[in-house]
């Protein structure tokens, strides 16, 4: 190859275009040569108008945000606008953050969950069990319960991949089941911890945030990383994409799948620790409740960044948006239902635009 | 023909789904009082014109439909076609096991009654019973379907297509409905298709099988890459041979010349030894690199699992590989194991088998060099995008834009973008299953060329096609499967030649067949 190869992309087109596309005439062969292979053509078809539109969808959610902050503010500029408005939204949600990309894990290959709100109450159930009734060491504790969360994935996987049993069916059940064992272990009374250094480990304030946004910062950004720049993360996307497709390119899918169901549990494991950090103790029975938003985060996500395709940044940014419009719909006065009709609406309406989106596109 | 309007007229037939033209100005003309056959290879657009007939998809606007004269609306409401007289045996006839005789007959118009719209049994037993009267079937309407063997089953399935036909009126369409068939029971289907038609209703019979075909229908409908490759010839006119010969494509249109010198013998350098799967026994082949060797033979008689078996797609029962990258058991290699030895596939199925449509052209074309070119904690994007933009330019695939996702190109550009994923890897054997199907000339020229190419720089590739244009425009060899010899050098590598012998090598394999072995 030329030096040109290494000094501009368009000279190393070109050198691509005589070097490899215009084989001499092939001895072999009395086919006439194609024509078009020796035209040179522009060297590429986007264009910036193409690529600003394809910015404004994929940021598209970011401009309803603005819209709806400003909304609020201008309605309510003394209650809204101010740093506490902003670390009420930020600062709260890490717990509903890592669920919500527990529940990512499996749908980026394809598959569905439903235990891992469960899983997150188990997990935040056994903590405080563990360490203020039977007085056990705390970090012990934390193992435990991720012990339990990784043996929930197992479950999981082992009726889902292993005996191929559908999984909405098989999460079904086992979210009850784990329920059920939370319950159990609780005796259906609420322990809680109070030990600084462990609240410090969620609470800690950097920059006017706790410590758990950033938790939840870097595991999105980790996770779009090993899914954008990690051959496993590429592979994982084409089982998502289409499971046939990652078989004849010599994928094991099935072992990505059960990969998945075991890592969701373990994120969801986390979440329960990092709950029970932030508030002490966990009620198993309200974990149901933590379902919707975070499904309504991950499908909200789809529109956003990577638009039509589960991605963890557009997860990240999705549990803010919906908080931001709860936190604000609260401030007016509206509380209690606002949250269920407000998390209920949006799944709807994030799935609807999410197909828009993905519409749009095919006719692109 | 008489001055009758037809029983089923459609004209001016068009479908594409996407980009891709399906079904291009078909038309189907169905008398009253005949059978008429429906013949076409996988792929011709034979399911598809029976989707449009029965209301499943809405054809491109423009057609024309007809039952007894009357234009029926289009996009087709299945209701309105239905009363007019069209009815639909499907494949698996659709008949519930658990139920007696007069339900499945009935099931879809039960006579109720009128107070409480409860069924009427006693009218819905004698609906039955005159129905099963009308076409001479003796069978009591009590009966459990489970309890009835095969051709009874496809009686009752025909009797409830024919429940609300005014006698020697209506149409039923048997779409391969007889193909678990055979000998006597089919026969006997036969018999009874005959007896319908006898009072003036029509039979539209979609079948692979050629001698039934020719042994029951009046006219016969070929279809061919979506168009009519023959239509309403009358039967007595054909034989077996001519109809496959139309299905398979005629030496009309020759768009590519054969390499006019053939190429300089290699030694070996890949051999398949022992190879049997599900429905193909016995293949043995050798070839050397820079070859292109074709596979073909009869449609459905097993050679379509061939580029599956060679590859690991699907495991063999037995067989070996064996490349310069190493040997490989087809038994328990996996797709991996195959990948490892340097084979690789490009299937059949683009949509469903061959690319990931939601994502992008980069993306799928760089997917089997992962492992290879990354690392473990990092793959590059700089080698993608060259890897993409290269082979955009070299297989001229358009929009010439990396980043476009796939389910926006037109099929002869998905195809080449298959094709591109797998040449980039640089394999030792390229396995290929239908590459040039439902794309149009240009892409099937590139395509065809790039195989060359491919070749010219070391690859071994094997075409398994049954497009024998293809196959004589691009192969050094071309091998013909049939079930009593295995594969065998065709003599003559002429599209003509090809199909006769595609042809010939299983006419003997029917023989054997039919007789107790």
């Amino acid at each position: 190859m030329t030096l040109s190869d290494q000094t501009n992309k368009t000279s190393a087109r070109e050198s691509v275009v005589h070097g490899i596309d215009a084989p001499p005439p092939d001895p072999n062969s009395d086919l006439p040569p194609s024509a078009v292979a020796v035209t040179a053509r522009p060297a590429t078809t986007t264009t910036t108008g193409d690529r600003l539109r394809s910015i404004g969808s994929r940021y598209a959610l970011i401009g309803v945000w603005i819209v709806m902050a400003v909304v609020y503010g201008a309605i309510m500029p003394d209650k809204f606008l101010g740093t506490s408005t902003a670390q009420a939204i930020f600062g709260s949600q890490s717990a509903l953050l890592f669920l919500a990309v527990a529940a990512l894990c499996t749908f980026v290959v394809g598959e569905f969950d439903l235990s891992f709100a469960s899983v997150m109450g188990l997990s935040a159930t056994i903590i405080p069990v563990l360490s203020t009734l039977h007085h056990l060491n705390l970090a012990l504790a934390c193992l435990i319960a991720l012990l339990a969360a990784l043996g929930c994935g197992l479950i999981n996987a082992l009726f889902i991949v292993k005996l191929g049993v559908p999984s909405l069916i098989v999460t079904l059940g086992t979210a009850s089941l784990f329920l059920g064992l939370a319950e159990l272990i609780s005796s259906s009374t609420i322990v809680s911890v109070s030990n600084k250094t462990f609240s410090d480990i969620a609470l800690h304030n950097v920059l006017g945030l706790p410590l758990s946004f950033y938790y939840g910062l870097i595991l999105c950004a980790g996770f779009a990383y090993v899914l954008t720049w990690m051959p496993i993360g590429r592979h994982i996307v084409f089982v998502g994409a289409n499971r046939e497709v990652a078989r004849l390119a010599g994928i094991n899918v099935d072992r990505i799948r059960a990969g998945s169901y075991i890592v969701a549990s373990l994120v969801a494991g986390l979440a329960g620790i990092l709950l029970v950090a932030t508030v002490g103790g966990f009620d198993p029975t309200a974990s149901s409740s933590y379902l919707l938003p975070a499904l309504a985060a991950v499908f909200l996500g789809t529109a956003i960044v990577m638009p039509g395709q589960f991605n963890p940044m557009g997860t990240f940014l999705g549990i803010y948006f919906l908080e931001t419009g709860i936190l604000g719909l609260q401030l007016l006065g509206y509380t209690g239902w606002v949250q269920d009709a407000f998390y209920g609406a949006g799944l709807v309406v994030a799935v609807t635009v999410a197909s828009l989106v993905r519409n749009r596109t095919r006719t692109a | 023909m008489s001055a009758d309007p037809a029983r089923l007229q459609v004209r001016a037939l068009n479908k594409t789904f996407g980009s891709v033209q399906v079904l291009t100005d078909v038309e189907l003309t169905v008398a009253g009082g005949e059978v008429h056959g429906l013949a076409g290879q996988n792929g011709s657009g034979k399911s598809t014109l029976i989707k449009i007939l029965t209301g499943l998809y809405p054809p491109d606007p423009g057609a024309d439909y007809h039952v007894d004269g009357r234009a029926m609306r289009l996009p087709v409401r299945w209701p309105e076609v239905h009363a007019a007289g069209i009815s639909v045996v499907h494949q698996d006839l659709g008949l519930l096991d658990q139920l007696t005789v007069a339900e499945n007959i009935c099931i879809g118009g039960f006579p109720t009654s009128r107070v409480l719209g409860r069924i009427d049994r006693n009218r819905r037993d004698r609906l039955a019973t005159r129905t099963l009267e009308r076409l001479g079937v003796e069978l009591d309407p009590a009966t459990l379907v489970a309890s009835l063997n095969a051709p009874e089953r496809a009686e009752i399935a025909i009797a409830r297509a024919m429940r609300d036909h005014a006698p020697g009126g209506g149409l039923i369409i048997l779409d391969e409905s007889t193909r678990a068939l055979s000998g006597d029971d089919l026969t006997r289907i036969h018999t009874m298709l005959r007896r319908i038609t006898a009072d003036g209703s029509a039979a539209l019979l979609i079948s692979h099988n050629l001698a039934e075909l020719m042994a029951v229908t009046d006219r016969i409908t070929i279809l061919r890459d979506g168009r009519l490759a023959g239509a309403g010839l009358r039967t007595a006119d054909l034989s077996e041979e001519e109809i496959a010969r139309r299905m398979l494509g005629s030496s009309l249109g020759q768009t590519m010349a054969r390499p006019a010198t053939p190429t300089t013998v290699k030694p070996p350098t890949v051999t398949v030894t022992g190879l049997a799967g599900r429905h193909v026994r016995d293949v043995e082949f050798a070839l050397g690199a820079g070859e292109i060797l074709g596979i073909t033979g009869l449609p459905g008689n097993g050679y379509e699992e061939i580029p599956y078996l060679l590859t690991g797609a699907q495991a063999a029962t037995s067989g070996v590989i064996t490349t310069p990258a190493g040997t490989v058991d087809l038994t328990r290699a996996g797709v991996l194991g195959c990948l490892r030895a340097g084979v690789v596939l490009v299937p059949e199925r683009r949509d469903r088998d061959g690319l990931a449509f939601e994502l992008n052209l980069r993306d799928n074309i760089s997917l089997p060099a992962l492992r290879q070119r990354g690392r473990p904690w990092f793959v590059g994007r700089a080698w993608q995008r060259h890897d993409a933009e290269a082979a955009l330019d070299s297989l001229d695939i358009r929009p010439r834009n990396p980043s476009i996702l796939v389910k926006q190109l037109s099929g002869g550009n998905q195809q080449k973008v298959l094709l591109a994923k797998w040449l980039t890897r640089g394999p030792a054997v390229l396995v290929l299953h239908e590459p040039t199907q439902a794309v149009d000339v240009g892409a099937r020229r590139d395509i065809l060329h790039a195989l060359r190419r491919a070749a010219n720089s070391g690859v071994a590739v094997i075409l398994i096609s049954s497009e024998a244009e293809d196959l004589a425009a691009a192969c050094d060899r071309v091998l013909v499967y049939s079930a009593a010899s295995g594969v065998v050098d065709a003599a003559s590598t002429t599209p003509d030649g090809l199909i006769d012998q595609i042809y010939q090598a299983d006419a003997c394999r029917t023989e054997p067949e039919g007789s107790p072995a």
